[in-house]
């Protein structure tokens, strides 16, 4: 435990409260007087042009009240991608709002308001479309071929780019090495599958300004990407912040098409249009990029890395929105700086095919690469004999070390060997069984995994935003108000920020509200994204908070006599530091500062004076000094059925450097939940493609299978480590994304050590146990 | 086609017209107001709609309207009524088992039917009870841990 009043204890979300009746505040809940239902045409060709579209009959139908079609939508080409600036040279602009040309099964051809949905549906099948079918290519490998269909004009055999990393001598590197490992690690295309669909309400008024009310991440992002999209000023969209959201793990991190043609039906009408995706249209509008790692790896006869070099191939989709950004970090984090290695090379590509398109994930391009490396790690220490903890150890940063992605800062506060020395005491790694015991046909096998570096927002990153603001607000009755433009889809702000806010203040965490805003009145934030909430917004929040006490205590001065240097604030009462008997309730010194001239109070009529006067109020808006490592480790007991090739997770351990926890019970959410999505990702999900067409054939969740309750371990253990990082709000750092990014190589190792198949490719099917068992 | 039906919601009578072919989902949120129900898929894949016909959790999605007329229908706004909430819904809140919660009211509609039918359930029944139920947010541990709480009683 720590001295901390409210820090660290598991506290009840406020937003549970109103959730577990109802819950009002999902934007999918949202109707304005007057709407329109918008609905869109969705081609189903995976790759044509547009010869010809005819509306007419569409437009004519009663209750159609606008239509958009290519030639209606500003021709500005953009990226999706929400949390970098519109103009950034670090995306691709390959996108159109409606384009000409369409580039994979299912994208818009045309938008249509009307006064009903059952309108709005039926218009659609009145525009008559005319495609001139191009030829289509699917996978990244035969795109890149000469030949190959040309996806964008001027983009040669598809290829976006082709980043690559360097350090040292790798050809030195190999050949000092006594042995060498090499695999191909191929992972699939999934999707994040939040449940509140994708929506919007965007209502313009008579002088053409836009309000937009939608489900998604990033709130500025919202307003930035809208007003680029539709050429107008930021100051004409104004984006409402939603109380929650219904999830997201990043599939609501850039703009869908439904947000920008909602704002041109409504422009065009007058009326406010709502936009509400099928769950259809939710699984073809963001995924996890697929990718194909080579992965090859130097080692001398004592254990140590002497080379590294990885190559990966990854499927960007018919837009490149976030994958230059998504291979980036795939490229450090997913590969190359976790572990020590004097001579590391990495060359990636990025390919254009005609799939739906990928986006952010959870993780965000660290999953495709920690699976190789990990599993890599279980081949090299199976081979050689070394123990999967100590030799990860070995190669792992340390405390104090230089941080691996930006010389200009150190691992202030880094736990990774605790993580993995109290997960495996925790897990009784060193008593575990051997390989492929236990009788009958059901195996047990034991696994690990680690991520030894991740992040704790974007800061380092190239052109993305990462400040954060806040505003809290003092109240006459002791609470406060706290506003911030972060987005809580699911991820638990509503409580964190609070706890921070009421730390800092020293009133109850029940006395703190978060509340509402709007882009006109709330500090510019930073996406929902990359673990950054708790310590970017946190730093932010307690900044804030730290303001408004400043104030508070200035405003208590006269009252307590004293400087206010010499004051402080406890359970909600401003004290003279060291003499508790002279205090007054924070309640007190709002009322003061709130009131007239003349206070009437308990005690009798006092008088005030003018510099006293107005709300206790502080801001906040800044950017977080450093972009600290979390790591984690995760340890995994499977049983594999070799009649069946079924696999169960029957066990998981999972230790993380967390900083500081301040709500245990949502720390511990975060991990029970990133291994339900970890497991899917090794076990079970996997998003199809009907051969011919790209037409996804997964998209409801009858065929895209993710683990339900009875498919969950009985026993998840979380451990959290706190460092104290020195720059973090009360210590804390990122948490979200490693518990999903270590499991699928977790439990592949863990596959292997029950029954010694080595399955390279997720996911990680009862068919390819058996194929590996040799039984198919 | 559009018919007049009559609809027993949370013990209140509703004269409503309704699509012949539609489903209950759809009448509840947006013809009654009660948006406590969710659409997730449309599909009865992920269970966010569901509600209790005659005591039973059903897919509200799934259900012809018509084929509720004359039962019982309780949604989540028909558990806390009379202003105090039902003791699943206090140990969903004390536990953490609710984060985006847009999942949660069909969780607690499920788990409503199992506690009128079990008094104390294992683990196992409480997970074979909400496996037609996804939730993406918190692996279900805190749900299981929930549910176990409100049959002991809160």
């Amino acid at each position: 435990m720590n001295d901390y009043s409210v820090i660290g204890r598991s506290i009840p979300r406020p937003d549970a409260w109103e959730k577990v009746v109802g819950g009002r505040g999902y934007p999918v809940n949202l109707r304005l007087p007057g709407m329109l239902h918008g609905t869109l045409l969705r081609s189903p060709h995976p790759h044509a042009r547009i010869a010809g579209m005819d509306a007419s009959r569409a437009l004519a139908l009663p209750g159609v009240k606008a239509l958009i079609t290519p030639a209606d939508v500003p021709r500005i080409p953009y990226s999706a991608t929400f949390f970098k600036p519109a103009t950034s040279a670090a995306v691709v602009r390959d996108m159109l709002i409606l384009d000409g040309t369409v580039r994979y099964a299912g994208q818009p051809v045309a938008a249509v308001a009307a006064t009903t949905a059952s309108i709005a549906e039926h218009a659609l099948e009145l525009i008559e479309v005319q495609y001139e079918e191009l030829p289509a290519v699917f996978d990244p490998e035969e795109a890149m071929r000469e030949g190959a269909p040309e996806i964008h004009a001027g983009v040669r055999h598809n290829v976006i780019g082709r980043p690559t990393y360097s350090l040292g001598d790798i050809e030195a590197g190999f050949s000092a090495a006594d042995h060498v490992f090499e695999g191909v690690y191929e992972t699939q295309r999934v999707h994040t599958c939040y449940m509140e669909p994708r929506v919007c309400v965007a209502d313009a008024d008579a002088q053409g300004r836009v309000t937009v009310y939608a489900s998604v991440q990033h709130l500025f992002g919202l307003r930035e990407k809208l007003a680029f999209v539709l050429g107008l000023p930021v100051s004409s969209v104004r984006a409402v912040q939603p109380p929650y959201i219904g999830g997201g793990f990043g599939g609501k991190l850039d703009l869908a098409p439904i947000e920008p043609l909602a704002a041109l039906l409504s422009l065009r009408a007058r009326r406010p249009v709502r936009i509400e995706q099928s769950r259809y249209e939710d699984f073809i509008t963001s995924s996890r990029h697929p990718a194909k790692v080579y992965l090859k790896t130097g080692i001398s006869r004592d254990g140590q890395f002497t080379a590294r070099y990885a190559r990966t191939l990854l499927d960007a989709s018919a837009y490149a929105s976030e994958a230059p950004e998504v291979i980036r970090v795939h490229s450090r984090f997913g590969l190359m700086l976790g572990y020590r290695c004097p001579n590391a090379k990495w060359e990636g590509t990025l390919v254009y095919t005609n799939n739906m398109p990928g986006g952010a994930f959870r993780g965000y391009g660290a999953p495709q690469g920690c699976f190789a490396v990990e599993s890599q790690i279980d081949e090299i220490c199976e081979k050689l004999g070394f123990d999967p903890v100590e030799f990860r150890l070995k190669h792992a940063p340390r405390c104090g070390d230089p941080h691996p992605s930006n010389a200009a800062w150190k691992l202030d506060s880094y736990g990774f060997d605790e993580c993995l020395v109290r997960g495996a005491e925790r897990f009784g790694w060193r008593s575990r069984a051997k390989a492929a015991s236990g009788r009958g046909v059901k195996k047990r096998g034991f696994g690990m995994a680690a991520q030894p570096l991740w992040v704790s927002g974007c800061l380092g990153a190239p052109d993305t935003y990462e400040h954060s603001g806040a505003i809290v607000k003092l109240n006459t009755d002791g609470s406060a108000d706290l506003a911030t433009a972060t987005i809580d889809i699911g991820s638990g702000q509503t409580a964190v920020l609070c706890q921070i806010a009421a730390e800092e203040l020293g009133i109850s965490v029940e006395a703190v509200r978060l509340s509402g805003g709007s882009t006109d009145t709330l500090p510019v934030d930073a996406a929902t994204h990359a673990s950054r909430t708790t310590y970017a917004s946190g730093i932010a929040v307690k900044a804030a908070a730290a303001a408004a006490k400043k104030r508070l205590l200035e405003v208590a001065e006269t009252m307590l006599e004293a400087s206010a240097v010499d004051l402080e604030v406890r359970e909600g009462m401003v004290r003279v530091k060291g003499a508790s008997a002279h205090a007054v309730p924070v309640a007190d010194v709002v009322k003061r500062a709130e009131s007239p001239f003349v206070q009437i109070t308990s005690k009798g009529t006092m008088q005030t004076v003018l510099a006293e006067k107005g709300t206790i109020i502080g801001t906040s808006s800044l950017a977080p000094p450093r972009n600290p490592s979390p790591a984690s480790a995760q340890f995994i007991e499977v049983e594999v059925d070799t009649d069946t090739g079924e696999v169960r997770v029957l066990r998981a351990v999972y230790a993380h450097d967390i900083g500081r926890v301040v709500n245990l019970a949502g720390a511990e959410g975060q991990v029970e939940g990133g291994l339900q999505q970890g497991i899917g990702y090794a076990l079970m999900e996997n998003m199809r493609f009907e051969p011919e067409t790209g037409a996804c054939v997964t998209a409801d969740f009858l065929n895209y299978k993710m683990p339900t309750a009875v498919e969950m371990p009985r026993s998840i253990e979380s451990i959290f480590v706190e460092t104290d990082e020195p720059s973090g709000p009360f210590g804390a750092k990122g948490l979200a994304e490693p518990c999903l990014i270590v499991p699928a190589p977790a439990i592949a190792n863990a596959i292997y050590n029950a029954v010694g198949v080595r399955v390279r490719s997720l996911p990680i099917t009862p068919e390819k146990i058996l194929a590996g068992l040799g039984k198919i | 086609m559009m018919q007049l039906v009559t609809l027993e919601v949370n013990g209140e009578q509703h004269e409503i017209a309704v699509e012949a072919d539609g489903a209950l989902l759809a009448v509840l949120r947006d013809g009654l107001g009660l948006i406590g129900t969710k659409r997730g898929c449309d599909t009865g894949g992920c269970g966010c709609c569901t509600v209790l016909v005659d005591g039973r959790a059903v897919y509200s999605c799934m259900m012809y309207t018509l084929s509720a007329q004359g039962r019982k229908i309780t949604t989540i706004e028909g558990l806390a009524a009379d202003g105090k909430l039902d003791p699943l819904q206090e140990a969903f809140v004390n536990t953490g088992a609710v984060q985006c919660g847009y999942c949660t009211c069909g969780f607690i509609m499920v788990a409503k039917q199992l506690l009128s039918e079990t008094n104390n359930p294992d683990e196992d029944a409480i997970r074979h009870a909400i496996a037609g139920n996804l939730c993406r947010c918190t692996g279900y541990h805190k749900i299981v841990e929930a549910i176990r709480l409100a049959a002991k009683g809160g």
